[in-house]
């Protein structure tokens, strides 16, 4: 909260997942593909292989344009993009982690300049000398993954260090080494999926035939690593966060699942093409691959962001920036004294410092199609009792006249008709809708956090008209029922259905 | 289950030795920038004759992608410490300019594949390599302006909280444009000062290299040093403050080294040259740095580096440095390599 807030229209998620994936990509690529080509290399000298040289140095020239160029401006861009997204997280991570990020780089200066020499180095150098060179780029990439993975892990499983404070207990943290190996994993991978889809193009002949099967074993040694690196992963997680994610997150578990299918699919797919009929690969296959591939990096991405939430370092800051240690200051004084760069709207800066880091309001995680059709009241109730929906949101710790002015300032944007007019239902239609939008964020029938039997056990129209009088007072999170008396008897007729 | 949990408001080396590191990758980020920047403007409007055949023109262009891998890389490590121990005035610069900021990476991965497009053909130097070049100038030029105008910003707090007040889409650039109009410039012009020093190195033995570069050696030195001293008196509100402290004496003996190093290059005594350059160029970057501190003093912020406690974490410094080496060994090692065979 110290700092301005970015108020674009594109969902903080899009914009960060837009540049991340990108760069972990190629990052992985390049670490992956570095080992690739020396050993390749390495394989092809000894055979005196020259056909195989010559499509190795036409791999390199690519390596270099992409990973090089294209890997090292997305890390800044990724480091640029935290720095506008999250200030806050990434002013903590650079206190805690600068030196780590220095020694990170001396990789990286390393890397930089192998991959160039290594490069230009085709033309004249002698094959002992230049396989040096490659195994330097590849040391020190894989270097640097292994320091950058230390802060990573950090943020998901800071592990002592909530206790100690101390660099070493953050950085080998419960997730290091599980993700070190999964990222390894997933560097070979990419590079047997890559140097595939480049093959792909060479007309059909043995070299072809042999080449094929050479990255096909690339790629299934990745998955062979990642599959049981991903299941070690998971349960060193600690085990209150993944049921949580079970429980009330779906983003992280759909992409879990999706990530599954996925390495299923790819296994399939290479063993087919590798070693049935490794002649007859055609390029829109090996691009299939290879779009596998990057959709299973990209569902695990996702996923490994998403289960963090609603914190950005667990335990330790929120989404929004939220300081757990600042609770007592926050609870006390509220939010406003805290944010310390004003637009002069008291609601809006509430606003963005609480919710719109996570929400916007029509596009990502939209907010006004939730609250259409709703009331002051209801709103301020829901971001009152914001760690109580599914979806697990930060909670709000400012005033409750602050949550008031977050009402007041989203309530100014949305439909502020009533949910019949608005989609134009009448009776029970309408009163599903009502649940859904009044209800349903908190309590799904057969599902989270379901009250369906305390609300229908023996329920009569009376009864639940009681219930909905006093809904406010069941709960200290539970809004009160602030719909108009339509609304009220859909409710109600609806309750009665799903009780038969 | 509130425990305290760890500050974050501290640094974890002393904070001279972070100014220093910053200093010197600052100024290593600025050579390989200037190199490149300043090598492109004279490369372009150097009005080589015979362009063709000449070796230098190639070899620059030949160069620039590394070089822009070196100004990148080298300015990873100066944006870290900034981060670190500027974090609140320069997020909250770069967050109200966020779309301009975020720009800066994009603009500049364009640019570069335009150094690389040209530097892959075959001809030095057709025109679709002219324009290439041109475009990736025009890259820079963006870039450094932005920098120089969202650099500029954080050293004024009251700026950046006006500016956010009145616009929060990341949209906005400095109002201010007199605060580093001629910084900028007088930055922009210092790249083509140096970029001649560069021409004339790698062309020692290339009559026209040496000319051409010395011409633009002492012509960016004269503009440099208009502007520089109009940026000096536009920061007229705490140009007494600069006078009474050492960075008055700092720049005095950087400009008398640059108008030495000039008359050291009509001399043809190019390792004097070097120097002299070398050292008032680390001169203007230490006058920089003690500008920023005193603005920021000075500011609403009453922000002062010096406050920030220090704690420790001596194992994982030693390990930076220990790794620092060990990449300049490595790559010494292999440009032993890859020159030992090119002869
Ligand atoms: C740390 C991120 C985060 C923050 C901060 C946050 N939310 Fe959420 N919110 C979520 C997630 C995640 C969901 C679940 C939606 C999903 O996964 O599609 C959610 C869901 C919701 C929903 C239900 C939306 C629907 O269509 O079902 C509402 C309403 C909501 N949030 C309101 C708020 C309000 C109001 C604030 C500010 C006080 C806020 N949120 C702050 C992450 C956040
Ligand atoms: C902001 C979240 C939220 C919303 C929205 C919400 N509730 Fe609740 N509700 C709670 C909480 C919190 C509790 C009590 C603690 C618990 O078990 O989660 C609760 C409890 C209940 C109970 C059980 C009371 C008891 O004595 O066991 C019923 C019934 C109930 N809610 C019905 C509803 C109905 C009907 C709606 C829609 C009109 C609704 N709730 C909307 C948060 C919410």
């Amino acid at each position: 909260m110290n700092y301005p807030f970015w108020n674009v229209d594109i969902g903080y998620g899009v914009l960060m997942a837009s540049i991340a994936v990108i760069h972990v990509f190629v990052s992985h690529f390049a670490i992956g593909g570095g080992l690739y080509l020396v050993v390749a290399e390495t394989l092809a000298r000894r055979n005196q292989d020259d056909e195989k040289l010559n499509l190795l140095k036409k791999l390199s020239k690519f390596f270099v344009l992409v990973s090089v160029v294209f890997g090292a401006l997305t890390g800044v861009g990724i480091w640029f993009i935290i720095g506008l997204l999250n200030p806050g997280a990434t002013e903590v991570l650079i206190h805690n982690y600068v030196w780590g990020w220095a020694t990170e780089w001396t990789m990286f200066i390393t890397e930089i300049a192998a991959s160039i020499l290594y490069y230009y180095g085709w033309k004249h150098m002698s094959g002992r000398n230049h396989i040096i060179i490659g195994w330097i780029y590849f040391i020190a990439a894989w270097g640097s993954l292994f320091v950058i993975n230390g802060i990573i892990t950090f943020m998901l499983t800071p592990g002592e260090w909530i206790q100690t404070g101390n660099f070493w207990d953050g950085f080998f943290n419960p997730t290091f080494w599980s993700t070190l190996w999964l990222r390894t994993g997933v560097c070979i991978m990419l590079a047997g999926l890559y140097s595939l889809l480049v093959l792909s193009r060479e007309k059909a002949s043995d070299f072809k035939v042999s080449m094929v099967r050479f990255n096909a074993i690339w790629g299934l040694a990745g998955l062979l690593i990642i599959v049981p690196t991903m299941y070690w992963y998971w349960h060193v997680i600690p085990q209150t966060i993944t049921d949580t994610a079970l429980k009330m997150m779906p983003t992280p578990i759909k992409s879990l699942t999706a990530s599954f299918w996925n390495v299923g699919a790819i296994a399939l797919l290479l063993i087919v093409f590798g070693f049935i009929i490794p002649r007859r690969l055609h390029f829109i296959a090996a691009l299939v691959i290879m779009l596998l591939g990057l959709s299973w990096f990209g569902h695990f991405e996702w996923m490994r962001e998403s289960i963090r939430k609603p914190y950005v370092i667990t335990d330790y800051m929120y989404g929004n920036a939220v300081e757990v240690s600042k609770k007592d200051v926050y609870k006390k004084q509220g939010y406003l004294s805290e944010i310390k760069i004003r637009t002069g709207d008291d609601g809006k800066d509430l606003f963005l410092h609480s919710c719109r880091t996570c929400h916007t309001l029509d596009g990502y995680k939209p907010l006004k199609p939730a609250f259409n059709g709703t009331d002051k009241a209801f709103i301020k109730s829901i971001v009152l009792g914001a760690h109580k929906l599914k979806g697990n949101m930060p909670p709000f710790w400012g005033t409750k006249k602050e949550a008031g002015l977050i009402a007041d300032h989203i309530y100014k944007q949305v439909d502020q008709r009533d949910l019949a007019t608005i989609y134009g239902l009448s009776g029970q239609a309408l009163g599903a809708k009502v649940y859904e939008v009044r209800c349903n964020r908190c309590h799904e029938i057969g599902g989270y956090n379901d009250k369906s039997e305390a609300l229908l056990t023996g329920a009569t129209e009376e009864s639940l008209g009681m219930i909905l009088d006093m809904a406010g007072e069941l709960a200290p999170e539970m809004p009160a029922f602030t719909g108009n008396a339509q609304e009220k008897k859909a409710l109600i007729e609806y309750l009665l259905t799903v009780k038969e | 289950m509130l425990l305290t949990l760890p500050s974050y408001d501290f640094i974890s080396a002393p904070l001279w030795l972070v100014t220093v590191l910053h200093i010197v990758t600052l100024t290593l980020h600025f050579l390989a920038m200037n190199f490149m920047v300043g090598g492109l403007a004279i490369v372009l409007f150097g009005c080589f004759k015979n362009k063709q055949a000449n070796p230098i023109v190639e070899k620059f262009i030949r160069a620039f992608p590394s070089m822009m891998a070196a100004t990148v890389t080298l300015g990873i490590a100066p944006l870290l410490f900034v981060q670190l121990v500027y974090a609140k005035p320069v997020y909250a610069a770069s967050v109200t300019s966020a779309w301009f900021w975020l720009m800066i990476f994009m603009v500049a991965m364009g640019s570069y594949y335009f150094l690389y497009g040209a530097a892959f053909s075959k001809k030095f130097i057709g025109i679709k390599q002219r324009v290439y070049l041109i475009i990736a100038l025009i890259g820079f030029v963006y870039v450094s302006f932005v920098y120089s105008a969202t650099f500029s910003m954080s050293e004024h707090p009251d700026v950046y909280q006006a500016l956010y007040a009145s616009n929060q889409t990341g949209l906005v650039l400095n109002p201010n444009i007199m605060s580093y109009l001629f910084r900028w410039m007088h930055m922009l012009a210092g790249a083509v000062m140096v970029g001649g020093f560069f021409v004339v190195l790698l062309g020692r033995d290339n009559e026209q290299a040496f000319i051409v570069g010395r011409r633009f050696y002492l012509g960016a030195f004269l503009v440099s040093f208009v502007l520089g001293i109009a940026y000096l008196f536009a920061l007229k509100d705490i140009l007494r403050l600069i006078m009474r402290g050492p960075a008055i004496w700092i720049l005095t003996g950087s400009i008398a080294l640059s108008v030495l190093s000039v008359f050291w290059l009509y001399k043809r005594k190019i390792v004097l040259t070097s120097i002299a350059l070398l050292v008032s160029f680390v001169g203007m970057v230490v006058v920089r740095h003690i500008v920023r501190l005193i603005y920021l003093k000075g500011s609403a912020l009453a922000f002062d580096p010096a406050q920030i406690p220090f704690q420790p974490q001596w194992s994982i410094f030693i390990i930076f440095l220990v790794c620092f080496v060990l990449a300049l060994a490595a790559v010494g090692y292999m440009f032993k390599l890859f020159y030992g065979e090119q002869k």
